[in-house]
């Protein structure tokens, strides 16, 4: 046997290279418990192609050191996004998530966004995108002349000098300018380069949207999306008030607005960022899961969701007031896809004491 | 593998379990078994990478490292079975996971993000998930029996119940770290069972092992974890500027015997 970095001989009982250090592969290991098994579809086909299969979570592990698969593609769906990948291809060229990776989901059902080889291509109308970079991913987009994008600004990376980029008119755009989020899209056509990044490590999560689909994500986690893709907001209608003396606070756990994009005629492309690492799972119908309210990123608009609180059995830290005594939640029920991000904030207010919120379910432990 | 003599175990040089032979990953702190110890010449020691979607067994629980950018600790709780951690570390739970407190003396003066120091305490059976807020490494240190480990003040993610926790004031260090507000360690202590610590540490992770009286010099946001043996001490360091006078700097020195374990990268957290 030999080791396939250095060509140095390795014995049978060896665990990796002498001479490189190389871990040794063998026998490629039997799946994880729970993954799916790449060949099935996670979504039947419900039309005849162009596939229409909605994007279904059941994604491939994050494997920076996964090692080299030594295997041919033979094609099939991607199991991200549902988008035919052909003979030959080693990443779907939709949300370029890589086709060779192992499946891994944890045993609790969270799966991993799929794992992307550096320089992953996607594509989208004749425009194409490349996500670079592992740390702070860049999307590098290559726009036909017929294409646009449109992004909030402060994530522009470079351009080359002939895009044109104008501010995008948006309706109710005094609405999102009160809540503090950003007021002006700005829009770049095609053709020539132009490439965004955020200032954050973490994960690139491209979402391509079917004609008639729509997803909703908490505000900040936009990166960029083609023309195609309309955009809208709604009241989250989750807050909690706090009192402090005659302070009365309101805040807003998920933020008071949720972005709503959605391809009405024709399928679009749409990039989030998300910090760390990125889970995600589908919930069954009347599935519930807590999680902590920052740590959302995305959900099918077929998800539910409102505020939980639990309070511990603490003895005497339950008198303490600034604590609560108490855990701020968002429940999540399903059906739908919910995902969350492994980087989050507390929630402003948390501790304070609550004198009043939207609906919420108690817990007392 | 059913046929392996006693003799041909491998033993996990990060935290010396005992692993079958043909075990890739050690069963009880998730190292890599099938790569090289990364030792630098100068004998630090980094922290073991866990792959992805390892599974890492305490007691009758499990507990699944998922990501590599900030990774996310997944515990499977067995009945019976109940872990403590800090309450702003929580990701997601199980809605049927019950969750009490830790009733600590001193812990109402001990603040953190301006609420009372509160370490919560989640019951099996069910499953709860943890993460911290930047990119780093998780530290997986299985507790043998007698082990008595200082760990630098929210810096544990999670410990298993069958560890003794407590903490200290560290009396040298309080004008240097955080302006006068003072900085505690968190204490873990074994007695006769074995227990799981599993720390996050801000970008890498290296630990060295000191010979009695072996002296280190290091940067105080640097310091993560030591022996309890391992003695810290404070020392100024004067740095000439020219004409400009001089400018004091503070380093921890760290005698032996024992293990020190350092960060990459010190984030200030909201430590009050």
């Amino acid at each position: 046997m030999f080791c396939v970095n250095c060509g140095n001989q390795i014995r049978d009982d060896q665990n990796f290279c002498v001479g490189c250090g190389s871990p040794v592969k063998r026998a490629p290991a039997s799946p994880p418990v729970g993954a799916i098994p790449p060949a099935t579809a996670p979504q039947p086909v419900t039309a005849p192609p162009p596939v229409t299969v909605p994007p279904r979570a059941a994604p491939t592990a994050y494997a920076a050191q996964a090692p080299e698969p030594a295997f041919q593609p033979s094609g099939g769906k991607c199991s991200w996004c549902g988008g035919v990948i052909a003979r030959g291809q080693t990443s779907c060229p939709r949300c370029g998530a890589a086709l060779a990776m192992p499946e891994e989901i944890s045993k609790s059902g969270w799966a991993q966004l799929p794992g992307r080889k550096d320089m992953a291509k996607l594509q989208f109308g004749n425009s194409f995108c490349q996500i670079e970079g592992a740390y702070v991913p860049v999307a590098d987009m290559k726009l036909a002349p017929e294409d646009s994008v449109y992004f909030t600004h402060h994530v522009l990376l470079w351009k080359d000098p002939q895009i044109n980029i104008a501010t995008m008119s948006m309706k109710g755009g005094w609405k999102r300018l009160f809540s503090g989020l950003p007021l002006i899209m700005t829009q770049a056509q095609g053709p020539g380069h132009i490439a965004f990044s955020k200032d954050d490590p973490g994960e690139l999560i491209p979402v391509p949207l079917q004609a008639g689909e729509a997803i909703d994500v908490r505000e900040h986690m936009f990166l960029v999306a083609t023309g195609n893709v309309q955009y809208d907001f709604f009241n989250t209608g989750i807050w909690f008030t706090t009192q402090n003396g005659d302070d009365s606070e309101t805040h807003y756990p998920i933020g008071m607005l949720m972005d709503r994009f959605s391809a009405p005629s024709a399928p679009g492309l749409l990039l989030l960022h998300a910090g760390g690492n990125i889970f995600v799972r589908e919930l069954r119908a009347g599935e519930a899961i807590l999680v902590k309210p920052k740590a959302l990123v995305f959900k099918d608009p077929s998800v539910q969701m409102q505020l939980h609180f639990e309070h511990p059995d603490a003895g005497i830290f339950g008198m303490w007031g600034s604590w609560g005594g108490r855990y701020l939640w968002l429940l999540l029920y399903g059906p739908g896809r919910v995902a969350i991000q492994s980087v989050f904030e507390p929630v402003e207010g948390e501790g304070g004491r609550i004198t009043n919120s939207s609906y919420a379910t108690r817990q007392q432990w | 593998m059913t046929d392996a003599a006693p003799l041909e175990r491998i033993q996990c040089q990060w935290c010396q379990s005992m692993n079958e032979k043909t075990a890739t990953a050690c069963r009880a702190c998730g190292a890599p078994l099938d790569i090289r110890n990364l030792v630098s010449e100068s004998g630090w020691r980094e922290a073991p990478r866990i792959r992805d979607m390892t599974e890492i067994h305490f007691s009758a629980s499990t507990c699944q490292v998922e990501g590599e950018i900030v990774p996310a600790a997944e515990i499977n709780l067995g009945p019976g079975d109940s872990i403590f951690f800090e309450h702003h570390v929580m990701l997601w739970k199980d809605v049927n996971v019950p969750l009490s407190v830790l009733q600590l003396s001193g812990g109402l003066k001990r603040a953190f993000a301006g609420m009372p120091f509160i370490i919560s305490v989640a019951t099996g059976p069910g499953r709860i998930a943890f993460s911290r807020d930047a990119t780093g490494e998780l530290v997986v240190l299985p507790l043998h029996p007698g082990m008595e480990l200082d760990v630098r003040e929210h810096a544990f993610l999670l410990s298993s119940h069958q560890i003794g926790y407590s903490f200290i004031r560290v009396k040298g260090l309080t004008n240097i770290l955080f302006g006068g507000q003072g900085m505690y360690m968190d204490r873990f202590v074994t007695t006769s069972t074995p227990g799981l610590l599993i720390l996050h540490g801000y970008g890498n992770v290296f630990e060295r092992r000191l010979a009695a009286g072996e002296s280190i010099m290091v940067e105080p946001g640097a310091f993560l974890y030591k022996d309890s043996a391992v003695t810290m001490e404070v020392e100024f360091q004067k740095l000439s500027t020219g004409f400009f006078g001089g400018a004091n700097m503070a380093l921890a020195k760290m005698t032996g015997p024992g293990r020190i374990g350092i960060q990459s990268m010190y984030v200030h957290h909201r430590s009050e």
